[in-house]
C-alpha cells in the first residue's frame, strides 16, 4: 500500500512476515568478487520473508542501460531476480545507485521504496532510510545532493553515452578517495533533530538506515520517556583487512539481531 | 475528426490495429505517423519480449542491426493516458524525453510505468494509443521463445518481423 499524499511512502508487511532483514552499503563492484559472492550466498539462503536493501547495494549506477554491457550487472540483477522470485526483495536507493531505474527494478521483480519509507512489520513501525539525506551538517554534500536529485540534472547525465557517463563516474570516485585520504575529512552523522522530526512525523518507534559506515544502536533522548532508537547498518566489505558482512534481522515479536555472514 | 489508425502486418501472425489518441498525445501520434509514413517500421522486429510486461519494438532490422531515427520527442506521460494492458506507449532510455521510434504494446496493466511526478523515476511512459483488433496476435507474440542476444535480453528466438506499418 503506497500513501500518495504523505511525503514518505507506507508499506504495509502482510501478515505472514515472521522475519525481514536489513542490508546496505555493499557497494558491489566488479573488482570486489569476495563481498558479492557473499551477498549472493545470503540472498540465496536468507530465511527472511523479506529483504530490505537500503542503498548502496551498487558502488555506482550510471544508468540502467550500463546493465546490458557489464556482464558483472547481470550477475546481480540474477541474484536479485532469483531471491525475489521465492521471497520480497525492497530496494531505496543510497547516494552511490541513485540513478537505478523502475524498469530495472521492474525486471528484477523488485519493489521500489522511495526514501523515507515507513514499514508496518506486525506491531512495528519502522522508518527506513538510505541516511544521506539526513547528515546535514554536511552542507556542501547536501548541496551536491540536491543538484544531482533534479530531474534536468538526471536528464542531462542519462542522456551522454555510456562511457562519458562512466568516465565522470571515475573522476568522482577518485575525488571522493582522495578527500577519504585526507585526515582534515570529517564525515557528518545523521542529525538527530533530522531523525526525531521524521520519527515524529511518522509516529515510527524507530529509525533503521546505513550510509555512515558505523553501525550502532542509538537511543535518542527526546522527552516525555519516548524511547526511541536509531539503528544504523554496517557496511560490507568482505575483502578489507577487517571483514564484514552484517545483517539487521527483525523478527516479528521485535526481538532484532545483528548476523554477521563472515566465519568469525 | 476521428482518430488515425496504423495497421502493424507482423509477418506469418496477420495484422495488429492500432488506434492513436491524436488528442491527448499529439506529439506521440505525430511522431509515430512520422515514422509509419517514412516506412521506418517496415522490417522491422519485436526485439524485446518480456512475458506479463510488454513487447517492443521499432528500432531494430531482423538482423539486430539497430536503425537510424530522428530526434527525441517530449515525454507526454503526463497526460492522463494509462499503460493498462493493450495500449501503445513510447518506448525510451532512462532520460524521460529521450523517445524516439522504439514503442512498446503493454501486455498487462503497468501501474507503475504511469506518470506520477516529474522526476526521473515518476515522469512515467507516455500511452498515445490501444490496440482495437489484434490483441491475440500480441498474445502470440508474449509467448515466444526468447535468450539473449549480444547486448540485448528477451530477444526472440525467432524474429517478429514487422512487414510493414501502414497508417489508414
Amino acid at each position: 500500500m503506497t500513501a500518495t499524499v504523505l511525503p514518505f511512502q507506507v508499506l504495509q508487511a502482510p501478515e505472514n512476515w515472521r522475519t525481514v532483514d536489513f542490508i546496505s552499503d555493499l557497494h558491489l563492484q566488479e573488482q570486489d568478487t569476495a563481498t558479492f559472492k557473499v551477498w549472493q550466498t545470503y540472498m540465496h539462503n536468507t530465511t527472511a520473508d523479506a529483504v530490505f536493501i537500503l542503498g548502496d547495494l551498487f558502488e555506482v549506477w550510471v544508468g540502467d542501460d550500463a546493465v546490458a554491457h557489464h556482464v558483472f550487472l547481470q550477475h546481480c540483477a540474477s541474484v536479485l531476480k532469483l531471491c525475489a522470485a521465492t521471497k520480497h526483495v525492497a530496494f531505496m536507493r543510497g547516494n552511490r545507485d541513485f540513478l537505478v531505474g523502475t524498469f530495472f527494478l521492474h525486471e528484477c521483480r523488485v519493489q521500489d521504496l522511495q526514501d523515507p519509507t515507513l514499514l508496518n512489520f506486525a506491531s512495528h513501525k519502522i522508518l527506513l532510510s538510505h541516511g544521506d539525506a539526513g547528515c546535514l551538517a554536511d552542507t556542501s554534500y547536501q548541496e551536491f545532493r540536491h543538484m544531482v536529485r533534479q530531474v534536468n540534472w538526471q536528464s542531462t547525465f542519462l542522456a551522454k553515452p555510456l562511457s562519458e557517463r562512466e568516465s565522470i563516474a571515475r573522476q568522482l570516485r577518485m575525488q571522493s578517495e582522495s578527500l577519504k585520504k585526507d585526515p582534515q575529512t570529517l564525515y557528518a552523522d545523521v542529525d538527530d533533530g533530522w531523525t526525531a522530526q521524521w520519527l515524529a512525523q511518522t509516529e515510527a518507534t524507530c529509525l533503521v538506515h546505513g550510509h555512515t559506515h558505523r553501525p550502532a544502536d542509538h537511543h535518542l533522548d527526546l522527552g516525555l520517556s519516548l524511547s526511541k532508537t536509531r539503528h544504523v547498518l554496517s557496511d560490507w566489505d568482505a575483502a578489507a583487512p577487517r571483514p564484514r558482512a552484517e545483517v539487521l534481522r527483525w523478527h516479528s515479536t521485535g526481538k532484532h539481531e545483528r548476523v554477521s555472514l563472515l566465519a568469525q | 475528426m476521428s482518430n488515425p489508425q496504423v495497421e502493424l502486418h507482423i509477418a506469418g501472425k496477420g495484422v495488429i490495429l492500432i488506434e492513436l489518441d491524436a488528442e491527448k498525445a499529439p506529439i506521440s501520434t505525430e511522431n509515430f505517423l512520422h515514422y509509419v509514413n517514412k516506412g521506418h517500421y517496415d522490417n522491422t522486429i519485436f526485439h524485446r519480449v518480456i512475458p506479463g510486461f510488454m513487447i517492443q519494438g521499432g528500432g531494430f532490422e531482423p538482423s539486430m542491426e539497430q536503425k537510424h531515427s530522428d530526434a527525441a520527442i517530449q515525454n507526454e506521460g503526463n497526460n492522463g493516458l494509462k499503460n493498462n494492458k493493450y495500449t501503445l506507449a513510447m518506448a525510451r532510455t532512462q532520460a524521460p524525453h529521450s523517445a524516439t521510434a522504439q514503442f512498446f504494446i503493454n501486455t498487462a496493466d503497468n501501474e507503475f510505468l504511469n506518470h506520477t511526478a516529474p522526476s526521473l523515476q515518476g515522469w512515467g511512459y507516455a500511452v498515445f494509443g490501444h490496440v482495437v483488433s489484434g490483441t491475440e496476435i500480441v498474445d502470440a507474440i508474449e509467448e515466444v521463445k526468447t535468450g539473449r542476444n549480444g547486448f540485448h535480453d528477451d530477444v526472440p528466438k525467432e524474429p517478429i518481423i514487422i512487414e510493414k506499418a501502414v497508417a489508414l
